[in-house]
């Protein structure tokens, strides 16, 4: 690999993990297309190396969050039982989906996250955030195992975190504060995405040239992020992640009906 | 009563940080070693596996502190996904 393709992709981690942090969303859904649409790798590659991104994100981010005892470890814990399982299933299953079907399941996917993220940044807008964190107990365990286990399957099948899934059913259906879940959904990814990341990598789908420079910058960006996300308003970037997740929606899809992915 | 537990919390936190920065140091080593020597690759490969043994880390740590606290019913919950990810493992290298 070149100098500059190495130093591109440690700038898209870096990117990808700052404004994933600085967001509190997961960067991954960035990275694949990226790397499927510029660098021309297979759905299945792309799919691999952002695991290894996702990791990292989670890792970086959730031992703030768990050291600042926002994270809810024993409901973290339970629903990765269903999360884990789910992943497993779905990693197993992608090696045998082809590649236009992941890209055409991706695009769906992102245009659902921009979605999620603009609903998000409207609430950002005019919410003071909750210092204090109201006494809960979680409700509902079986709607959060079910969702956790849709979550864990898009997560194997896309190599994303699935937060978009998991927090709304958490704070809507398990009556779990909103900083709380999204702290445990961001805490269990790394092991959602660790479960799937074994069987890419035992398959050879994860490409250690491509995959290191980017999680490099992943962590830089996304450890700075979680420093400073507490100072910075989440609305504008939100807004960046929107239009950028919009775009790469078109151009996949236009990929796609132009016969690309194969 | 608040859900989280501020002992445990810090030891789980560490166990992530620990797993971070050393993925982190060794995938940078190897990133930069790759101009000046041939086995770099090797440096780079052992800091993704670090990064990949991080979340089994983290279960194993919370497993042990759920015993600590004689709190079974969580430490057979993190066993449970600590057999599902071993699974996982082994399902992965046989592929």
């Amino acid at each position: 690999m070149t100098l500059a393709a190495m130093l591109l992709l440690i700038l898209i981690g870096f990117l990808a993990g700052g404004f994933g942090a600085l967001a509190g969303v997961g960067g991954g859904i960035i990275v694949t297309p990226l790397l499927a649409i510029y660098f021309g790798l297979p759905m299945h590659q792309a799919i691999g190396v952002t695991l290894l991104c996702v990791i990292a994100t989670s890792t970086a981010t959730s031992s703030m969050y768990v050291e600042r005892h926002v994270t809810d470890v024993r409901l973290g814990m339970t629903l990765e039982l269903a999360t884990t399982v789910g992943a497993l299933i779905a990693a197993l299953v992608a090696h045998h989906v082809n590649r236009r079907t992941l890209a055409v399941l991706f695009a769906c996917f992102l245009l659902y996250s921009a979605g999620s993220m603009i609903r998000k940044a409207w609430d950002s807008r005019n919410k003071k955030r909750e210092e204090v964190i109201p006494d809960y107990t979680p409700q509902n365990y079986p709607a959060g195992l079910a969702a956790s286990l849709i979550a864990g399957g898009f997560s194997g099948l896309l190599g994303i975190g699935g937060g978009p899934i998991k927090v709304p059913v958490m704070l809507l259906f398990m009556k779990v504060p909103l900083r709380v879940a999204a702290a445990t959904s961001n805490f269990m990814i790394g092991v959602t995405a660790g479960t799937s990341a074994y069987v890419y990598w035992g398959r050879g789908d994860v490409r250690v040239d491509i995959a290191a420079p980017l999680v490099a910058g992943v962590f830089a960006g996304s450890l700075l992020g979680a420093r400073i996300s507490p100072k910075i308003r989440a609305f504008y970037i939100l807004m960046l992640l929107v239009c950028i997740a919009g775009w790469l929606a078109a151009q996949m899809i236009y990929k796609l009906l132009t016969g690309g992915f194969q | 009563m608040s859900r989280q537990d501020v002992a445990a919390d810090r030891v789980l936190s560490l166990t992530l940080k620990f797993g971070a920065y050393t993925a982190f140091a060794l995938i940078v080593a190897g990133l930069v070693l790759q101009f000046v020597v041939p086995w770099a690759m090797k440096v780079t490969t052992a800091g993704l596996l670090v990064l990949l043994a991080t979340p089994v880390l983290r279960i194993i740590v919370a497993c042990l502190q759920f015993l600590r606290e004689r709190d079974f019913r969580y430490a057979l919950v993190s066993f449970g996904v600590l057999a599902i990810v071993v699974l996982a493992y082994v399902l992965g290298v046989q592929g």
